[in-house]
C-alpha cells in the first residue's frame, strides 16, 4: 500500500485558555518508529490521544491510512495502544486481555486461537495465559500490554510512555525489545516520552513537542548533532550555555564575545551583527587538558582556562566540572581514566569551533 | 450521519453525558424530597379546620408555637437531649471506633460491621428489644423483683430511659463515621510527631484529632438530626415528662389533624437542624483536613 | 509487647459498647423461644410466639407489603445512586459538586420530616391517598443517599482510563460498560441494593406517613407495642436481626476472603 499510514493536518486541540495542540501537521511512513518527545505539558499526550480518538481536535484532520478518521470514536479506527500504567483489565486472564481487541472484531475463534498463540511466543509469555495480571510482574504486565495493543495486527501503535513505570534495568532490556518487535512487524509506532535515552535509543525520527508545536522534527541523529532551536539543544542531550553577544562575522563563523573571552560558532542565519546569542556546546564534544597547553592557540578550536572544581565519576565516563574566572560552571564528558588533573589544578578545556550552536537570545 | 453527529457531539461535550447520567438522581431528590418540604413551608403559614387546611396566609402557627409554655419545653427538652446525646456517642464512639481503626488488625472489618448491623434492624424493634430490658417488666426489673429488691424507678418511663433509647439507636452512625475516617488516616504521622517530640496526647491533639475532624462533624451531624427530631424514643421509653417536639408534631398529623401547626414545627426543627450543620460548616477548613481534592 | 493502659481502655469500652448493643438483642432472641416472656427463667423453651406470629394473617399481609415496599425502593435507590455515582466521577462538569451535595443532602433530613412532608405533599399539593408508590419513592429517597455514598466509595478507586483502553481495542460504550466496568463495580451497586433494601425495609416513619392505612412489619410492631410487648414482639425482633445477621456475615465472609469487596479497601 502506497502513502502514509498518519497524516495529520492543521490538528488543534484546546482546554479552555490552553492550547494543547496547535496547529500540528505530521506524516508518518509505513513501517517506521516515530518518537515524540516533551517535557510534560508539552502536548505530546494530548496529541496521541486524538490520534486514537480518544480526544477530539477542535479543528484540523486526522487521517488513518489514507481514510479520514477525524469524526469516529476510538473503537472505528483500529489503532492499538500500549498505555503508561499498562491497563491491563484486572478482572480477565492474560489470555482474555490479549484477545479482547479480537473479540471486538468478532473474529472467528480459530483465528483468535492461532493470533493468541503467535502473540504469546512473540512477547515470549507463554504458559502465562491463565494468570491474573496481579499475579505478574511489572516487565510482564508490560508485555502483555504490548501483545494486547499488536494482537490485531493495528495499522498504527500508540505507546504511551509505556516505560515510565518499570525500573531502569528493566527499561533499557524493554527498549531494544520493543524496537526488536517493531522492526519484525513493521508496524508503525508512535511512542510518546519524555526521556530523550529512550527516544533516542528506539525510535528512526524524533518530533520534539513544546507548548503544542513541534520544535523540530527529523531523524534522531539530525535532532542530537543540528538541534533547530535553543530549548532542542537544551532538551535533548547534555550541553553548556554560554551567553553573548555576535562581535562579528568572519568566514562562515560569528565571534560572539561574552564575559569570560571569545569563541567562535557557526553563523546562525538569523543573527544579525550585535544581537544577543545562547551558544550550546555538548560536555562530550569538548575535552579537557592540562594547563601547559596554555598559550598555543589550536586552529579550528575554541578554548577556555578555569580550575578543575570536581570529577563526577559516572562509570562509563566521567564529568569534569570546570569553574572559570567568571564564575560559571563548564561540564566537560570525558572517560575517567583520561584523568589528566586533579581536583583545584588549572586545566584548558578545548572544542572545535564547528561543534557548537547558537540561538537568537530571546529564543530561549 | 446524524447518528454520527450526535455521539460526535456527546463526546464534544461530556456535560451532556453528565446530566444524562445525574440528572435522573437529582431530579428524584429535588421532588421527592425538596418540594415537600417546601410544600410544608407553606403549609405553616396556613391555618387548619376540621381537618382540612385553608389557605389563610397568617404567622398564627409560629405564634402558637413559639407562644405556648408546652412546646417551649418540648423544643428545648429535644434540643437539649439531642446536644447530650451527641456529646455522649462522641466521647463513647471515638475510643472505640480509634482502638478498631488502629487495632482492630485483621478483624476491624468483622467489629466494626458487627457495630453498624444494628442500626438496620429499624427503630421500633430495637426500642422493642430495649424495653425488653429496661421496661417495668423488663429484665432488669424483674430481676430485681425476684430477688427482693425494689425496681429502679430512674429506667422506667424517664427523660434518661429516652436519652439511652437513642444513644443505643444512633451511636452506631457516629462510630462508624469516625472510623471511615481513621482508616483513611495514616498512623505513621503520628510517629513523625512523636518523633518530634509531641508526646501521645498532644500528637493526637495535633494531628490526629484535626485530620479526622471532618468525619467527626459528620458523625456529630447525624446524631444530632434524628436526635432532635425524635418521636418514638420518648413515645415508648420515655414517660409524660419525656413529650419531645416530633412526638407532638406526629399528634399533629395524627390525632389531633392540625397539619399547619405540625407544618410549622417541621419547619422549626428542620431550620434548626440546618442551623446545626451550619455552625458546624466554618469548622471544616478542607486544606486543613489533609483533603487533597484528587477526587472530585 | 506490653499493651498500654490506653489501649486497655479502649478494648474495654469496645466490649462495652457491643454488650450494651447486643444486650437487648441477645435477650429478645432469648425469649423470643421462652414459654413465659415476662420472667424467662429457668428457660422452658417453646415455638409459640412464632407459631403466633405465622399464623397472624396481619403480620403475613404486613411482611409482603414491607418486602415489596423494600424491593421497590431498593431498585429505584440502585439505578439513581449508581448513574449518579458514574455520572459525578466520569465527567466533568461545573455542577459536580452541586449535584453531590443534593445526592447526600437527604441524610441530613430526619425520617419523620421526610415522613410528614411527603404525606402533606401528597395529600394537598397532588390530591394522592397513602399508596405503595409513593411510600417507595419516599424510602427510595434516603435509600438513595445511602446507595450513593457506597457506590462512589469504591467507585473513587476506579480507573475510568481502563475504559479509555477498552474502547481504543474496539468496545462500543455500552459494551464496555458491561464488559469492563460492572465486573468491577457490581459489588457496590450490591451492596447499595442491599443497604437500601434493608432500610426501608425496617423503616417505621417514611412508611407509616406515607402508606396511609397499609401495614408494614415495623407500623405493625408499632401498634402492636402501644399495648406492651408481647411474645409475637420478641418472635417478630428475633427473626428480623437474625436476616440483618445473616445478610451482614454473609457481607463480611465475601470480603473476608476477597471474593468482593463492596468497595471497602481495608480488609
Amino acid at each position: 500500500m502506497a502513502g502514509a499510514t498518519l497524516e495529520l493536518e492543521s490538528v488543534t486541540r484546546r482546554f479552555g485558555p490552553v492550547t494543547a495542540v496547535d496547529r500540528t501537521d505530521l506524516v508518518i511512513e509505513q513501517g517506521e518508529f516515530f518518537a515524540l518527545l516533551g517535557p510534560s505539558g508539552s502536548g505530546k499526550t494530548t496529541l496521541l490521544r486524538i490520534i486514537a480518538g480518544l480526544e477530539r481536535p477542535d479543528e484540523g484532520r486526522v487521517l488513518i491510512a489514507g481514510r479520514e478518521v477525524t469524526d469516529l470514536p476510538p473503537y472505528g479506527r483500529n489503532v492499538g495502544m500500549v498505555f503508561q500504567n499498562f491497563l491491563l483489565f484486572p478482572h480477565k486472564t492474560v489470555a482474555e486481555n490479549i484477545v479482547f481487541p479480537l473479540r471486538m472484531q468478532k473474529a472467528p475463534r480459530a483465528h483468535r486461537d492461532e493470533q493468541l498463540k503467535w502473540a504469546l511466543s512473540l512477547l515470549r509469555l507463554d504458559g502465562l495465559g491463565e494468570r491474573y495480571p496481579n499475579e505478574l510482574s511489572g516487565g510482564q504486565q508490560q508485555r502483555v500490554a504490548l501483545a494486547r495493543g499488536l494482537i490485531a495486527r493495528p495499522s498504527l501503535l500508540l505507546l504511551d510512555e509505556p516505560l515510565a513505570n518499570l525500573d531502569r534495568e528493566l527499561r533499557s532490556e524493554m527498549e531494544v525489545e520493543i524496537r526488536r518487535y517493531q522492526k519484525q512487524l513493521g508496524i508503525p509506532f508512535i511512542y510518546v516520552t519524555h526521556n530523550q535515552e529512550e527516544a533516542l535509543t528506539m525510535s528512526d525520527r524524533i518530533a520534539v513537542m513544546r507548548n503544542g508545536r513541534f520544535e523540530q522534527i527529523g531523524a534522531k541523529t539530525e535532532i542530537y548533532t543540528n538541534p533547530a532551536s535553543a530549548f532542542v539543544a537544551t532538551f535533548v542531550g547534555h550541553a553548556n550555555r554560554i551567553t553573548g553577544g555576535i562581535a562579528a562575522i568572519e568566514g562562515g563563523y560569528a565571534r560572539i564575545d561574552w564575559g569570560g573571552g571569545s569563541i567562535l560558532a557557526p553563523h546562525p542565519a538569523a543573527a544579525r551583527c550585535g544581537s544577543g546569542v545562547s551558544y550550546f556546546v555538548k560536555h562530550e564534544d569538548m575535552e579537557i587538558h592540562g594547563a601547559g597547553l596554555n598559550g598555543k592557540r589550536q586552529d579550528g578550536t575554541n578554548q577556555l582556562a578555569g580550575t578543575l572544581r570536581d570529577i563526577i565519576f559516572k562509570g562509563q565516563t566521567a564529568n569534569y566540572i570546570v569553574a572559570l574566572p567568571t564564575g560559571e560552571d563548564i561540564v566537560v564528558s570525558g572517560t575517567p581514566r583520561a584523568a589528566v588533573a586533579r581536583p583545584n589544578d588549572a586545566v584548558i578545556v578545548s572544542w572545535p569551533i564547528d561543534a557548537g550552536a547558537c540561538f537568537p537570545r530571546e529564543d530561549a | 450521519m446524524t447518528g454520527m453527529s450526535l455521539r460526535a457531539a456527546s463526546r464534544r461535550r461530556p456535560g451532556l453525558r453528565f446530566a444524562a447520567l445525574v440528572a435522573p438522581g437529582v431530579l428524584f431528590i429535588v421532588i421527592g424530597l425538596m418540594l415537600p418540604l417546601l410544600a410544608i413551608v407553606v403549609f405553616s403559614f396556613w391555618r387548619t379546620q376540621s381537618y382540612e387546611l385553608y389557605p389563610d396566609w397568617s404567622f398564627d402557627n409560629y405564634r402558637t408555637l413559639f407562644g405556648e409554655a408546652a412546646y417551649r419545653t418540648f423544643f428545648l427538652r429535644s434540643l437539649v437531649t439531642a446536644v447530650l446525646v451527641t456529646a455522649i456517642c462522641l466521647v463513647c464512639g471515638w475510643p472505640v471506633a480509634y482502638f478498631i481503626a488502629r487495632h482492630g488488625g485483621r478483624y476491624r472489618l468483622l467489629l466494626v460491621l458487627l457495630l453498624a448491623a444494628p442500626f438496620f434492624t429499624g427503630v421500633i424493634l430495637r426500642i422493642a428489644a430495649l424495653q425488653g430490658l429496661l421496661g417495668p417488666v423488663g429484665l432488669i426489673n424483674m430481676g430485681l423483683n425476684v430477688v427482693g429488691l425494689p425496681p429502679i424507678e430512674a429506667l422506667m418511663y424517664t427523660k434518661l430511659a429516652a436519652g439511652l433509647g437513642l444513644v443505643y439507636l444512633f451511636i452506631p452512625f457516629m462510630v462508624t463515621a469516625i472510623y471511615l475516617s481513621l482508616v483513611n488516616f495514616n498512623f505513621e504521622l503520628l510517629e513523625v510527631a512523636k518523633i518530634n517530640g509531641a508526646r501521645p496526647w498532644r500528637a493526637f491533639i495535633e494531628i490526629t484529632w484535626p485530620l479526622n475532624w471532618i468525619g467527626t462533624a459528620i458523625g456529630m451531624v447525624l446524631v444530632f438530626i434524628p436526635c432532635l427530631a425524635n418521636a418514638v424514643t420518648p413515645r415508648f421509653l420515655g414517660g409524660p415528662e419525656a413529650t419531645s417536639l416530633g412526638m407532638s408534631l406526629s399528634g399533629q398529623f395524627g390525632e389531633t389533624g392540625t397539619w399547619a401547626l405540625g407544618s410549622a414545627m417541621g419547619v422549626f426543627l428542620f431550620t434548626v437542624s440546618l442551623l446545626a450543620i451550619f455552625c458546624l460548616a466554618p469548622t471544616i477548613r478542607l486544606k486543613r483536613s489533609g483533603f487533597t481534592g484528587a477526587s472530585l | 509487647m506490653k499493651t498500654s493502659p490506653a489501649t486497655l481502655s479502649m478494648s474495654a469500652a469496645l466490649g462495652l459498647l457491643y454488650v450494651f448493643l447486643y444486650g437487648p438483642i441477645g435477650y429478645v432472641i432469648y425469649t423470643s423461644f421462652a414459654a413465659d416472656i415476662v420472667w424467662p427463667f429457668p428457660p422452658s423453651f417453646t415455638l409459640q410466639a412464632y407459631a403466633d406470629l405465622f399464623s397472624s394473617s396481619l403480620y403475613s399481609e404486613a411482611l409482603v407489603n414491607s418486602l415489596m415496599l423494600a424491593a421497590g425502593a431498593a431498585v429505584i435507590s440502585t439505578l439513581l445512586a449508581g448513574a449518579g455515582a458514574i455520572g459525578i466521577l466520569r465527567f466533568r462538569s461545573r455542577y459536580r459538586k452541586a449535584a453531590l451535595l443534593i445526592f447526600i443532602a437527604p441524610l441530613f433530613v430526619a425520617d419523620l420530616l421526610i415522613g410528614i412532608s411527603v404525606l402533606a405533599f401528597n395529600a394537598r399539593v397532588l390530591g394522592l391517598p397513602g399508596n405503595l408508590i409513593s411510600a417507595m419513592a419516599a424510602n427510595a429517597i434516603q435509600g438513595t443517599a445511602f446507595g450513593f455514598l457506597i457506590i462512589l466509595a469504591q467507585l473513587v478507586r476506579y480507573n475510568w482510563d481502563m475504559d479509555d483502553a477498552a474502547m481504543v481495542f474496539g468496545a462500543k460504550p455500552l459494551r464496555c460498560f458491561f464488559e469492563i466496568t460492572l465486573p468491577t463495580i457490581w459489588p457496590s451497586l450490591f451492596g447499595a441494593f442491599l443497604i437500601s433494601f434493608i432500610l426501608a425495609f425496617n423503616n417505621l416513619e417514611i412508611s407509616f406517613y406515607t402508606l396511609g392505612a397499609i401495614p408494614t412489619l415495623p407500623s405493625v410492631a408499632w401498634g402492636s407495642l402501644r399495648f406492651g410487648l408481647g411474645p409475637e414482639l420478641f418472635a417478630l425482633a428475633a427473626l428480623v436481626n437474625g436476616f440483618v445477621f445473616v445478610v451482614f456475615a454473609a457481607m463480611y465472609l465475601l470480603m473476608r476472603f476477597g471474593v468482593v469487596r463492596f468497595g471497602y479497601r481495608g480488609v
